[in-house]
């Protein structure tokens, strides 16, 4: 079976660790987070027939208190890119973060998945928001951890893009 | 002369053929080649391998392209040429087999070399302790507490992705999953090394937890991760960085290659496993080795000693049931042994059979530990016949005694009585149906015969009977008749060949006593006168009870008796007086005795032509010699009555 690193990027507080808390297998507790800064967890997907593990290293959220380890990011085969979608900033940090991130990764594929999608109400990322991304090539997935929506369909759409890259 | 004009098209063909010669040769060379076959494939052969090395360069479209066609022929050479695969295959893979068996036979009896040695010492039974209350196996507990070290996991990890390439270990159920501990792993060395900043060529080299080490032995495309317990040798860290300098050796491109498809490490796993090593505390010499050996010694002279046991008893008991199964008359339907309690044995006897605890006692086995369940059968094989003979009739020493198909056959010496007693009871005994004794030399007891004799005849005081060498000799007096029986009798009896007759007719005695009083006797009378004198009276007065005895006696010895009276004359007077008055004196002592009571017709009165012939001691004087009376007792066999 193929095993590919992925990483589990965002802004504190996006829902990254929540977001995958029901999709993944996993041996090792949150608080690996805060002391290590980063926690790994197991997926498999199926690709287009073939299944692939995922080691996913969830990583802790970047803000202005703590940065994002770089080097947890050498031989990601993609990430995600996670912002919370009732909180404009976090795209904006997600931007930033993937700014850096490919950076230090150099062109593998990412997703960017627009979380809590259950909260409709209070969704800040408008229309012509989406637009812009859109024109910088990205596809947002709409994710909800509540609800469990997009979270798998993320994982397998970023998997086929790293197993059949552009 | 005048030139005409020049051909503007030959012209133009020359002007060609100067300008284009060199790319004509060019292209009628081009074309040979591409036409020559053979050359085209040679041109080929020779740009080949650098296509191939720039196509790998470009991506996997080659080798995708090419995979179908090379499984196909692959799958085709296997199957049609197995064994040139067989023979590549060979001296890869039997290494790799040899040293994997070896190295776990090593772990194998490594541990069971400690569990041996812990076992009977006084820190063993402290382990057991441990091992009773903790849940743990006995064997876990020695290992635990008498480890030095030991290489519990190796981790092979690509150092770039951080992917678990290959995970060993020495207990299957250690393994916890082996990609996310492999991921976190490297992200502890990221986290390491970001965190103190010692750069990218910095490792985490090891790290403690407990009684748990991690041993990092890094390599440029991957780094061994081994999880060690205890207070691993110095030695192991040299080992660890062969083994990933080995694994680069082996599939070095392939971890510069890697994709995530950790399949191909899989061949790996023998280096890996070389390093699961473990070494334990030195074990004192003296002490526990030597008593672990006692009691192993000691545990092995039981067993063998219980093992010679149980084989001296199985020994015994087939031994005894042979026996028993060869005794005629006893039929062994069922044995039954165990370890423990009493031995069973079934089956059916003959009366006549010997006793089987007796036989078990031949056969040294307890017969107090065997519980026999007889059913009572005759028996009729000729063994069993006769015992059962020999039981009821003791065969006397020198007597052979044989049963064949029914028939007792006696031969050799064979006393008369015991033969006898043989002839007359044999055949009552189930299976003899009849008694020869062809051959049979019967012997008489003297003594016995002797007794029969008296037994016939009934016994006599007077007479003493002796027999000897089969003859009957007879001493002493006895009654006529007696005798008579015994002369008849004796040699009709067994044991007695002939009689010896030395003993006095009693009857035939006083019979002679009679008739030699009775002849003695004589009668006198007057002269010339049929008168009795008086001397003659007193002779005459005693004549009639001598003659009733002797009636009596003759009787006795089965004669009859006539009383011949001869009268005598003196020769004083004529002859013919003379011989009237011999006859009428004769009469005259004839009536007296027919007066007395005598029967007339046993009485016979004879006047005697001869004088009397006096006997020497005739006291008579010679006038008397003449005028008498004398008699004569004359015996015949009586005559049965009719």
């Amino acid at each position: 079976m193929i095993q590919k690193k992925i990483c589990l990027i965002g802004a504190s507080g996006v829902g990254k660790t929540s977001l995958i808390a029901k999709f993944v297998h996993s041996m090792f507790s949150d608080k690996y987070l805060t002391t290590v800064g980063v926690k790994i967890d197991k997926k498999t997907v199926s690709v287009d027939g073939a299944e692939v593990m995922l080691m996913i290293w969830d990583l802790e959220g970047d803000d202005e208190y703590q940065r994002l380890q770089t080097s947890y990011l050498r031989g990601t085969s993609g990430y995600l890119l996670v912002a919370d979608g009732t909180r404009q900033i976090t795209l904006d940090q997600a931007i930033e973060i993937q700014g850096r991130v490919a950076a230090a990764t150099g062109p593998v594929p990412f997703l960017l998945a627009l979380n809590k999608s259950d909260l409709a109400s209070q969704w800040e990322i408008d229309q012509s928001r989406m637009d812009d991304l859109t024109a910088r090539g990205w596809k947002p997935f709409q994710t909800s951890a509540k609800e469990g929506a997009g979270v798998e369909e993320a994982f397998v759409e970023l998997s086929r893009q790293m197993i059949h890259p552009h | 002369m005048q030139r005409g004009v020049p051909d503007p098209t030959e012209d133009f063909e020359e002007l060609r053929r100067l300008l284009l010669s060199r790319e004509r040769e060019q292209l009628r060379d081009l074309s040979d080649r591409l036409s020559d076959k053979q050359r085209r494939s040679r041109d080929i052969a020779s740009v080949l391998p650098e296509a191939v090395k720039m196509s790998r360069e470009r991506g996997e479209q080659l080798t995708q392209a090419l995979r179908p066609a090379v499984e196909v022929s692959f799958k085709q050479s296997i199957d049609q040429r197995p064994q040139l695969f067989v023979d590549a295959l060979h001296p890869l893979i039997g290494p790799i087999v040899r040293k994997s068996v070896a190295e776990t036979l090593r772990r194998l009896l490594q541990s069971f070399n400690q569990t041996l040695e812990h076992t009977f010492s006084w820190r063993g039974l402290k382990w057991r302790w441990e091992a009773l209350r903790t849940g743990r196996s006995f064997a876990e507990v020695v290992m635990l507490r008498s480890l030095v070290y030991r290489v519990e996991q190796l981790f092979l990890i690509h150092r770039e992705t951080s992917l678990s390439l290959l995970h060993v270990s020495a207990d299957a159920t250690l393994s916890k999953d082996s990609d996310m501990v492999a991921g976190m792993l490297s992200a502890i060395q990221d986290f390491a090394r970001d965190s103190f900043s010692t750069g990218e060529d910095s490792n985490l080299e090891e790290f403690r937890v407990g009684e748990l080490q991690v041993w990092i032995a890094p390599g440029r495309h991957a780094y061994l991760a081994a999880v060690i317990r205890g207070n691993p040798s110095l030695e192991l860290r040299p080992t660890l960085e062969e083994t990933i300098e080995t694994v680069h050796v082996l599939k070095g491109s392939a971890l510069a290659e890697f994709k995530g498809d950790a399949a191909a490490f899989e061949s790996l796993r023998p280096e890996l496993e070389s390093c699961l090593r473990a070494q334990y505390a030195p074990v004192k010499k003296e002490g526990k080795s030597t008593r672990a050996w006692i009691v192993i010694i000691l545990i092995a002279a039981l067993a063998t000693a219980g093992l010679i046991l149980w084989f001296r008893n199985h020994s015994k008991w087939k031994d005894f049931l042979h026996r028993l199964r060869a005794q005629p008359g006893l039929v062994v339907t069922e044995a039954r042994k165990g370890w423990f309690g009493r031995a069973e044995v079934r089956g059916l006897r003959d009366a006549s059979a010997p006793d089987p605890a007796a036989i078990a006692r031949e056969a040294n086995v307890d017969p107090a530990r065997i519980r026999f369940h007889w059913n009572d059968f005759l028996a009729l094989d000729p063994a069993s016949v006769r015992r059962r003979f020999e039981q009821r009739f003791p065969v006397p020493e020198q007597t052979r005694v044989g049963i064949n198909n029914g028939v007792l056959e006696i031969a050799g010496s064979v006393p008369y009585e015991w033969l006898e007693r043989v002839r007359r009871e044999a055949t009552l005994i189930p299976g003899v149906k009849s008694v020869v004794e062809t051959g049979a030399n019967i012997i008489y007891d003297p003594e016995l015969a002797r007794k029969r004799f008296e037994q016939q005849l009934g016994l006599l005081d007077t007479v003493n009977a002796v027999v000897a060498n089969g003859v009957l000799t007879l001493t002493g007096e006895a009654s006529h008749r007696w005798l008579l029986r015994a002369r008849a009798a004796a040699t009709t009896l067994p044991g007695i060949t002939s009689l010896n007759d030395h003993v006095v007719d009693l009857d035939q005695r006083a019979f002679d006593q009679s008739k030699s009083i009775i002849e003695s006797a004589f009668v006198y009378f007057l002269t010339d006168k049929d008168d009795i004198a008086t001397e003659g009276f007193a002779a005459l007065s005693r004549l009639p009870d001598e003659i009733r005895r002797c009636e009596k006696a003759a009787k006795q010895i089965g004669t009859d008796v006539t009383l011949e009276i001869h009268g005598y004359a003196d020769a004083v007077g004529t002859e013919s007086r003379n011989a009237d008055l011999r006859q009428r004196r004769a009469n005259k002592v004839r009536d007296f005795l027919v007066s007395c009571g005598f029967e007339p017709a046993r009485l016979k009165p004879i006047g005697a032509e001869q004088p009397f012939k006096p006997a020497p001691g005739d006291k008579a004087t010679p006038e008397q010699a003449q005028r008498r009376v004398a008699f004569k007792v004359v015996a015949q066999p009586s005559t049965p009555a009719p």
